[in-house]
């Protein structure tokens, strides 16, 4: 099985973050990357089947800032293929379309039955990117998923959902998954094995085309947001409950 | 004249037996001994790895005379020490009077008059002094039976073998003394001697004659016995290399190549094979490590001492060593080949013949070797096998995580750089950067110091006490990194090495004289493993640097604290460093009455934390060691504090002081607290109350 796995950078919290009045971004200057921690299950997940099914896993990441040792690692923990995406700009912050529009133009280009990434980034707390990138490449995508299992040819991810349910999703063909953990936490690699990686591996370039995002939303300001009125809260029996609460969907229009 | 009669008793087709036997049969079976023996040992260079042990060969031959001859780390406990002496020193004197008999019939006779009778006067007591060692052994062996034994037949076979050869030794010795005493007309003059010069065999041959044996009788006996002595010194030569007694053999080699090349705190450099580090298999140790393995003793000692196992960890020093041991005994058979061409495959050491929890138990304390009699190197071979777990990725998850947050910040905590020096903004005071300020001290404060939270505000009086002291301090703020002490005891080689130059790289750049060091694993691996270019660097524990501020008279005690306290000797500053006794002048010169727990100095017990531990999870603990350690203390009487000198001792016993249920009973105080505390001008309120109460 090849496997693709999509890593990015995102801000490090342990450091102060500052919010740049001119652009409402984060102010780069005072930034320090660090490579998205659920990317880092996605990779791990990948090469567990890598370790079970054969296949070669290929990790891609676009060139952010200080990418090189987190893709050095990568190839001492077990990565076949490393590639980062260059160009103009890319350094500057993307969001999840343009981050999305790159990684679909460059996944395309390596062996992959699976596209494996991250569920969720602290950039992109809504777990878009995955969805977006398998929107790009007509692929299905399943995010939240627990663990990865190829039985007799067909792969199974697990997904889970809120309340403690899980479902066990069979995938045809190929498809791209947000990985949410994997089966076991990411491995860790000595560093004397990193070292080696940085002297006989050859991080492959990638040069991002003019891939461009579906949509862009400027911020045209920032506000804290305001505390307005408090809940109100619904009491009673749960008849009463339930009676209450429909009308007031009624009354709001939210159902007919 | 008195003299040693060569045969005695032995005549015609006896004598020439007895001549077969000393000059043919023994000289071979001492043959086929250094042949066996050969075998063995030729193992050590054929499977391990090469590695230099020549030098400085005047202190390896002082070392062989004190531990190998004076056995002075036998005697480090009185019962087994007594019992070996016995044992040991009555067998080397039993050899040493064979070799002086052999000259005196082959080459020069001297063994006559005074000198012939001192002779048998040493052999008689010594003869006494063994049979001690053997009653004492006996007791331990068959009555006491203490678990760290390895209470198997062979060693029970040994024993009663050299028992027998020394038995029948003395019998041969009191049958010819009492033939000799029924017939008056041999050696008149010495005759009242006898009794007091040879008692044991006098005493034995009264035996005899109250049994009405008569000469002839006697002197058949005697024939008897001493074939029988004869036979059984065969059987011990030739046994010998398989037995639990070869260690006469390997241990003084041990000591002779122990380690002198490097100091005590100073770990060999990761080996790696097919770029795999540490130990995976048993050729990746060295010939010495193998050489350790066939030396020991097996007396149990190192893991009597040791936290880990008494803590219910399934670690024991004593069985890896073993383990080594028998690997190396199973091991010619890899060594010929399935088909008897080329080496056949090495199967794994590491995992296999000791287990991964074992190895990642070790708190590298350093008591094992502190305490082993033939100077075995438990803890390196250790840190080898984890050197392997590690790249092999058979560490636990909160190891793992710790080593990330070190890769990425360079401190185990996973905070920001920019935080390492937050503390200092409690202060009232600025200390200098050193990056930008020369100054003669710079302070290496450390990871736990710098970052744990429950810690700043001693880290804070260690500022104020230097202050105090007039020294001229600077920090490295935020281009500290962890010093790497623990993380190369994890076996993260590689990361060590990268914090290292870090290090290295930022102090370059500045000006300084000495460096001093909040925490004694900075302090061990800034003085012993840092490179430093070839240049030395004094590098000092606080408890130094205080002792002598103390002592040259820049830091006063304004009051006496008037405190009972007992100190916890840090393994990195103790065991590894030898540092004990400046911190026990800074107690005193405050006016502290110090309180020795039985453990103490070189025999104190590890925290527990040690060897990168602290990043570890705890499973399946008996009792912690830090718990045993406060109950120690607890069992102190009038003892109120516990003294620290290292930052994870503090976290280790606060958290043991609770947990053991002794709040109230006992308080950890960090030594710089009690120093701040007694130099510190007086404040209009509150009342200094000495030792009571943390702050
Ligand atoms: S160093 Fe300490 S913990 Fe490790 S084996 Fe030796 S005595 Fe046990
Ligand atoms: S290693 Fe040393 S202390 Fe431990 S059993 Fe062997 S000889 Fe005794």
């Amino acid at each position: 099985m090849d496997i693709v796995v999509l890593c990015k950078f995102v801000p490090d919290l342990v450091e102060d973050l500052e919010i740049d009045a001119s652009t409402h971004l984060l102010d780069r200057n005072f930034l320090r990357l660090m490579p998205n921690e659920l990317d880092d299950h996605a990779l791990e997940e990948a090469l567990l089947l890598k370790e079970r099914h054969g296949g070669t896993v290929t990790v891609v990441t676009v060139d952010a800032g200080d990418v090189d040792e987190a893709l050095y690692t990568a190839a001492a923990k077990g990565a076949d293929r490393v590639v980062k995406i260059v160009g103009e700009g890319l350094d500057q912050g993307l969001s999840s379309q343009r981050l999305a529009a790159l990684f679909a133009q460059a996944a395309g280009e390596w062996p992959h039955d699976l596209i494996l990434t991250g569920t969720q980034a602290v950039d992109d707390l809504d777990g878009f990117a995955g969805a977006l990138v398998a929107a790009r490449l007509g692929m299905p995508y399943v995010g939240y998923v627990t663990k990865v299992a190829s039985e007799n040819g067909a792969v199974v991810a697990r997904k889970e959902y809120p309340g403690g349910l899980n479902a066990d999703i069979e995938i045809v063909g190929q498809a791209v998954l947000g990985i949410q953990s994997a089966e076991k936490p990411p491995r860790y690699v000595v560093t004397s094995k990193v070292m080696a990686a940085m002297k006989s591996v050859t991080i492959e370039e990638f040069e991002a085309g003019d891939a461009q995002a579906d949509l862009e939303l400027p911020i045209t300001g920032m506000a804290v947001p305001q505390s307005a009125a408090h809940a109100e809260m619904i009491v009673g029996s749960v008849t009463e409950v339930a009676e209450k609460l429909a009308k007031l969907l009624r009354e709001r229009g939210l159902v007919a | 004249m008195i003299e040693r009669i060569n045969f005695w008793g032995l005549h015609g087709a006896w004598h020439t037996l007895a001549v077969v036997v000393t000059y043919a049969a023994l000289p071979l079976c001492a043959l086929v001994l250094l042949v066996r023996l050969y075998l063995r040992i030729r193992l050590w260079w054929q499977v391990g790895r090469p590695e230099p042990r020549w030098d400085h060969i005047n202190m390896r031959v002082q070392r062989l005379l004190k531990y190998a001859i004076a056995q002075v780390k036998v005697w480090r406990q009185a019962y087994p020490g007594l019992m070996h002496f016995g044992l040991a020193w009555g067998f080397f004197v039993f050899f040493l009077g064979t070799a002086l008999a052999t000259i005196d019939a082959d080459i020069v006779k001297f063994l006559r008059g005074p000198l012939y009778l001192g002779y048998k006067l040493l052999l008689d007591v010594f003869t006494v002094i063994f049979l001690v060692g053997f009653v004492l052994a006996g007791y331990r062996r068959f009555v006491q039976r203490p678990e760290r034994l390895t209470l198997t037949s062979p060693f029970a076979l040994a024993l009663g073998l050299i028992f027998l050869i020394v038995f029948t030794g003395l019998a041969t010795e009191s049958l010819r003394l009492a033939s000799v005493a029924l017939q008056p007309e041999l050696q008149p003059g010495w005759r009242p001697a006898l009794g007091w010069i040879t008692p044991a065999g006098w005493l034995l041959a009264q035996l005899w004659l109250a049994l009405g044996l008569t000469v002839p009788a006697l002197t058949q006996i005697h024939l008897a016995t001493w074939l029988v002595h004869a036979g059984l010194v065969a059987i011990f030569l030739v046994t010998l290399p398989t037995s639990a007694l070869v260690h006469v053999i390997t241990s003084p080699l041990n000591v002779f190549f122990s380690q002198l090349d490097r100091p005590d705190g100073r770990l060999a450099p990761a080996f790696q094979r097919d770029g795999l580090a540490g130990v995976a298999t048993l050729r990746d140790f060295t010939w010495k490590q193998l050489m350790d393995a066939d030396a020991c003793t097996e007396c149990g000692r190192c893991q009597d001492v040791c936290p880990a196992h008494a803590s219910g960890q399934p670690l024991s020093p004593k069985k890896v060593i073993l383990g080594i041991k028998n690997a190396l005994t199973t091991c010619r058979a890899v060594l010929r080949g399935r088909n008897g061409n080329g080496q056949g495959e090495w199967p794994p050491f590491t995992g296999a013949v000791v287990e991964d929890a074992a190895a990642w138990a070790c708190t590298t304390c350093r008591a094992c070797v502190a305490e082993c009699p033939v100077l075995i190197e438990h803890v390196d071979a250790i840190v080898d096998l984890r050197r392997c777990l590690l790249a092999q990725q058979r560490a636990d998850g909160q190891l793992t995580t710790s080593l990330s947050n070190l890769r990425r910040y360079g401190n185990s905590f996973g905070k920001s750089d920019k935080q390492r020096a937050k503390w200092t903004t409690g202060l009232d005071f600025k200390l200098k950067d050193i990056r930008k300020q020369p100054a003669k001290l710079l302070w290496f404060v450390g990871d736990y110091a710098s970052y744990s939270p429950a810690l700043t505000e001693i880290t804070q009086a260690t500022a104020r006490v230097f202050q105090r002291a007039g020294l001229d301090v600077g920090l490295l703020y935020d281009a500290e990194r962890n010093a790497g002490n623990d993380l190369r005891r994890v076996g993260e080689e590689g990361l060590f090495e990268l914090l290292g130059q870090k290090n290295l790289a930022a102090l370059e750049k500045c000006q300084f004289e000495q460096i001093v060091t909040t925490d004694p694993h900075s302090y061990n691996t800034l003085k012993n493993e840092y490179a430093w270019n070839g240049q030395s660097v004094p590098v000092y524990h606080y408890a130094e640097t205080l002792d002598q501020a103390l002592r040259g008279g820049q830091l006063s005690p304004l009051r006496k604290l008037d405190t009972v306290a007992t100190y916890h000797d840090p393994c990195y500053l103790g065991r590894y460093n030898g540092v004990y006794d400046a911190p026990r002048r800074v107690l005193a010169a405050l006016g502290c009455r110090l309180v020795e727990m039985p453990r103490h100095r070189d025999r104190a017990l590890c925290c527990g934390a040690g060897g990168g531990r602290i990043w570890m999870e705890e499973k399946n603990v008996k009792e912690r060691p830090s718990e045993n350690r406060v109950r120690e203390a607890a069992q102190l009487a009038g003892v109120q504090v516990f003294v620290v000198a290292c930052p994870k001792d503090l976290t280790m016993f606060r958290d043991a002081v609770k947990t053991a249920g002794l709040e109230g009973r006992l308080v950890v105080r960090d030594l710089i607290e009690l120093v701040d505390e007694a130099t510190r001008p007086l404040e209009p309120a509150p009342a200094v109350n000495a030792g009571a109460g943390a702050p």
